[in-house]
């Protein structure tokens, strides 16, 4: 936040200079605004297909047809001025759409919500829009929370939604937008990415007027049929708003394992092993692999949490990300057949084909990095390769490979293979657990895992039913795990030495400070 | 103003529209200026003649290989199941024992007068019953009121998506729920889906006036209360597009007209909503909106 | 004044701990309450920032005879006085303690991330190989500032931008476009005055075509996310799209005069 404000203070000083243009009635104020910082994604004419807009989905905004999600009007209703300078303002979290309160002054931000307006015939032939009545929040609790759940099942969210809110509901696979683009119900246990925000009154908001131009209908009309009342739909905000934790993740570069010692059963051998729930989870975030052709431009797995824990002999890492199927599956294959196309073989084409599975790799240096230096993230090239555990939902099992640059990995033989993976997929979830002993026998083919120092790791996820395939894939940079040991004894010699010596110079000046006064007293 | 192109007459009656849009105002909610005339107590009287009056009756044949519905699968949803016996199919294409094609709007585009005021009308209910849209296809006059009832124990979202009217997107989960709306702008075709049963389409067509039609499983339809005069039909099909007839039509008579669809009409453009076609050879993205 | 001690030697403890109190606490929280920006100063340079000020102290105490003996006299009365034993006892086991903790921190395993050191603008080679044909870089200006249409040149760099850098470098170029929180090393931003404003063009071209994987190993290679452009854009693309940077950024580039003028790079 604050480096940002800092960038932004520093070059709100410097001039424009394409705002610098004349206004006057075929160039409004607005369209300065517009053309320069929304045209790229939303066009010029406004139907949002800009020269982004195939790198994005669903695509941006057409404000032609005058369909705003974020509202504080009724189904279908148009939004009221202040709707459409708060998204503006704040963006669109989980989108490309940033906010941009800090870059146009205010000024800027009122001439662009009239263009906008004048985009759409609506905004003239139609009534000023009413916005719905809104209550305050009643304070949350725990009675709250498990009303909302019982209305979360009685009003059916789970049909998209699905029952843990990992958008897994029956319905899912036939999601489509207003553009007639596949589209995913939200994953409620990740506020910070829903599209209207993530506050209990965003989400209340979302509930009463729903999204306009997604599948996601407004549910006021239970109120007025009186099938729930308002305080109830409240219950249901924070019921939804306690599935995803209390503060946003933070990333964190280094995966710590405990050393779990010989106490306590050992590692864990099951990735729904109960022991899992109090290990520390760290948050990994993936973005689309857009490095190399072809490039991917819409990533299903967000992010990946990772535990791992060791007892000086294995490591167990257990991945866990949200997937709302597994894959392959039938039902999903027209709807990752729909990503494809609407994402484009951007490059050289896609390599998806029914069929594809769930696929993630943990990706280590082949040998540790002495200094800085690291194989390329991407698998690393042919001077410092890569080694990888690589995961398949289809055929249940891990593999040790050498990498040397994106998808170039040799599965090791058989003989030598050391890593093994359980896999549990439930309720939208995937939870892999990897294992391997930290020292192998083949120590040219596998990395030794160090005891008490960081090894770097990265991560690349594929979603098969949600077109993805060979590079088009979500991947991470590199971060670090760090197999925690119990500090050595010996490690105490060096600070031991320096108390004792400095304890004996000290000593030493003291006894001869007093010799001395001893012998000439008073003198100073 | 109303940015409407392609037919003269239709603009003629948008801009009627806008007057008395101009005077009902919109609700909150309501998504429409429904019901305004009746609300503002002013009755208006058929301009029609009965008696000067002719009318059309006319079917909808399809030749070519008729394809076999798709069976849809409900068992996620056991009620709707039992209500549709478990043999519910796609009602994309129905063609009937003698040929006839079933849900094809067929309505007036041209030689109506423009100056004529109909009355709306009274209300048309589309029921939700076995996770279907019933009827499949609805035929409205513009601002009459549309009631959408559910009919299931489960949950169905009701989602508009036209492009000359505001659109809405409307929940229901619970039997007996019912809302009314209307639509005030002409518009052919306006799709409604439910997005939570995927295999859920209806479609509205809107006309300025009351000569619409919607063929029966037979592929029969009829209208009445025509003034003579020559006019052109439009019949429009969700899979196979629009086709044209002209027609005279005289006092006390009934003009006999048939619509020909073939299966080789399928996969051409569907006027309707916004369709989105990707160019990845250019990278381009086109979008047809096709216009009344 | 009354609290201003008369000795030396607490004088020197007073100014060290007004020292302290205004590095750590007044740089970085004084100033924005004028509205001007500040940032807290990394431990190293207060150290370096302490040590001055120590080294100050002592100039002052010993520049004369009679302050330096009265400095003194402190130290050495802990040292003999009979009533000053608790002191001297605790300090001689409290000054040992302090230096073996230091040295325990020194010598302890750390799981921390390594630090990464990496240049972030790296020399340019004087030629690149793109696209199998040899570019000269060194005094290269951008070709198309001097053909065509700059507002064309500008718009088909806009293009560019939002169909390949967007994802990264953000709608703002101030590298936090919606893919920025997935790398580390965070993209570039274009805002900042120390990019692409304080370098050539040529400077440019030869990043973006080259990417990450073509840096010089002080850039660290192997983990920055940016593609090597020369696989997916021409030549002309990629000065187009520079153009659009210096303009949508509203700066200007620096030529090879300057260069020339200005020294090193």
């Amino acid at each position: 936040m604050g480096t940002r404000a800092l960038v932004m203070a520093a070059y709100l000083l410097l001039p424009l200079p394409l705002a610098a243009q004349e206004t006057d009635n075929e160039n409004p104020a607005g369209k300065v605004v517009y053309d320069r910082w929304c045209a790229g994604c939303h066009g010029t004419d406004g139907r949002g297909e800009g020269p982004g807009a195939l790198t994005m989905l669903p695509r941006p905004r057409d404000f032609t047809r005058a369909l705003y999600q974020v509202r504080t009007t009724g189904s279908g209703e148009l939004p009221t001025d202040d709707d459409i300078m708060h998204v503006i303002n704040v963006g669109m979290p989980g989108t490309a759409m940033p906010g941009w309160e800090d870059l146009l002054s205010s000024q800027e931000r009122e001439d662009l919500v009239t263009y906008l307006k004048s985009m759409s015939r609506f905004f003239n032939s139609s009534p000023p829009p009413a916005q719905l009545e809104f209550s305050n929040a009643p304070r949350v609790s725990d009675d709250r929370i498990a009303e909302g759940a019982e209305i979360y099942e009685q009003v059916e969210c789970s049909k998209c939604h699905g029952r843990s809110g990992r958008a897994d509901g029956p319905s899912a696979p036939t999601q489509k937008d207003d553009s007639d683009l596949p589209i995913y119900p939200a994953n409620l246990t990740q506020n910070w990415r829903f599209n209207g925000g993530g506050t209990v009154e965003d989400i209340y908001r979302v509930l009463r007027t729903g999204l306009d131009g997604t599948p996601m209908p407004t549910f006021s009309d239970l109120i007025d049929a009186g099938v729930i009342t308002d305080d109830q739909l409240w219950n249901l905000a924070h019921y939804v708003r306690s599935l995803s934790p209390e503060e946003s993740p933070r990333i964190r570069e280094v995966i710590t394992a405990a050393n779990v010692g010989d106490g306590e059963g050992g590692l864990p051998t099951s990735p729904t092993d109960e022991r899992w729930e109090t290990v520390d989870k760290f948050y990994i975030p993936l973005v689309g692999q857009i490095v190399v052709k072809p490039r991917w431009f819409n990533p299903r797995v967000q992010n990946l949490w990772v535990q791992a824990l060791h007892d000086s002999a294995d490591v167990a890492m257990l991945v866990s990300w949200s997937d709302p199927s597994r894959s392959p599956n039938e039902e999903w294959a027209p709807f990752a057949q729909q990503i494809v196309e609407a994402m484009g073989p951007k490059d050289e084409g896609s390599t998806w084909a029914p069929g594809a599975p769930d696929q993630l790799v943990v990706q280590f240096p082949l040998t540790l990095p002495t200094g800085m230096e690291r194989p390329y993230f991407l698998q690393g090239d042919a001077r410092r390769p890569a080694y990888l555990w690589s995961w398949r939902s289809d055929h249940d099992r891990a593999v040790e490979m050498v990498a040397r640059g994106l998808g170039t990995g040799q599965e090791q033989p058989a003989s030598s293979q050391q890593v093994s993976a359980e896999a549990a997929w439930a309720d939208g979830e995937w939870r892999v657990l990897f294992r391997r002993s930290l020292a192998t026998p083949d120590s040219t083919s596998d990395l030794q895992m160090p005891r008490a120092t960081v090894v770097p790791v990265a991560f690349q996820a594929w979603d098969g039913n949600n077109g993805e395939a060979g590079n088009q894939a979500a991947v991470s940079t590199w971060y670090f795990l760090a197999l925690e040991e119990p500090v050595p004894v010996t490690v105490l010699i060096t600070p031991l030495a320096a108390f004792l010596l400095t304890a004996v110079l000290g000593l030493v000046v003291v006894t001869r400070a007093q010799r001395r006064e001893k012998e000439i007293p008073g003198r100073n | 103003m109303l940015e409407i192109s392609g037919n003269k007459g239709l603009v003629a009656f948008a801009s009627l529209f806008a007057l008395t849009a101009g005077c009902g105002g919109g609700e909150a909610g309501s998504g429409a200026a429904g019901g305004d005339q009746a609300a503002a107590g002013v009755v208006v009287e058929h301009p029609v003649d009965a008696a000067t009056a002719g009318s059309v009756s006319g079917t909808v044949a399809f030749s070519g290989d008729v394809p076999t519905p798709a069976a849809i699968d409900m068992s996620d949803e056991p009620s709707c199941q039992e209500e549709t016996g478990g043999t519910a199919v796609s009602e994309s294409v129905l063609v009937g024992s003698e040929g006839g094609l079933a849900n094809v709007f067929v309505y007036v585009k041209e030689g109506l007068d423009s100056s004529l005021e109909f009355p709306t009308g009274d209300p048309v209910v589309l029921d939700q019953k076995g996770c279907t849209y019933l009827p499949h296809v609805v035929g409205l006059s513009m601002g009459q009121q549309l009631t959408v009832r559910n009919s299931d124990e489960v949950l169905h979202n009701i989602n508009a998506t036209p492009t000359e009217n505001r659109g809405f997107n409307r929940s229901q989960p619970q039997v007996g729920m019912e809302f009314e709306t209307s639509f005030p702008t002409p518009e052919v075709m306006i799709p409604i889906r439910c997005d939570v049963h995927g295999w859920m389409d209806a479609y509205v067509g809107v006309t300025p006036h009351p000569y619409h039609a919607v063929s029966d499983a037979n592929g029969v339809f009829a209208m009445d209360r025509l003034p003579p005069g020559d006019y052109l039909l439009e019949a429009w099909h969700e899979l196979y597009g629009t086709t044209t007839q002209s027609v005279t039509v005289e006092q006390g008579g009934t003009t006999s007209v048939t619509f020909e669809f073939n299966e080789a009409m399928a996969g051409q453009p569907v006027p309707m909503g916004p369709v989105l076609v990707v160019d990845h050879t250019t990278g381009t993205m086109h979008r047809t909106i096709p216009r009344l | 004044m009354r609290f201003w001690p008369k000795e030396p030697f607490w004088q020197g403890v007073a100014v060290l701990v007004m020292a302290f109190l205004l590095i750590v606490f007044g740089i970085p929280y004084l100033p924005p309450l004028l509205g001007i920006p500040s940032a807290p100063i990394p431990n190293s340079v207060v150290v370096q920032y302490m040590l001055t000020a120590l080294v100050g102290v002592l100039l002052w105490v010993s520049d004369n005879q009679t302050r330096w003996q009265q400095f003194k006299q402190p130290f050495h009365a802990v040292m003999v006085e009979e009533r000053k034993k608790p002191i001297r006892m605790i300090l001689l086991v409290l000054l040992p303690a302090l230096i073996g903790f230091i040295a325990y921190g020194r010598v302890k395993p750390s799981l921390d991330a390594p630090p990464s050191f990496r240049a972030i603008h790296p020399a340019p080679p004087s030629s690149i190989t793109f696209q199998g044909r040899t570019i000269e870089i060194t005094g290269l200006e951008n070709p198309l500032r001097t053909r065509g249409s700059l507002d064309d040149h500008y718009e088909e760099g806009k293009s560019i931008y939002y169909e390949n850098c967007l994802a990264c470098h953000g709608d703002l170029l101030d590298g936090l476009g919606h893919y920025s929180h997935g790398f580390n090393p965070t993209p570039l931003s274009f805002q900042d005055v120390g990019t692409i404003a304080q370098l050539a063009e040529s400077f440019v071209f030869w990043r973006i075509a080259k990417g990450g994987v073509g840096l010089p190993n002080e850039g660290g290679p192997w983990n920055s996310a940016m593609p090597a452009w020369e696989e997916f854009l021409t030549e002309d693309e990629i000065w187009a799209v520079t153009i659009f940077l210096y303009e949508q950024a509203g700066k200007t580039p620096r030529t090879w005069e300057e260069h020339a003028e200005g020294g090193e790079h």
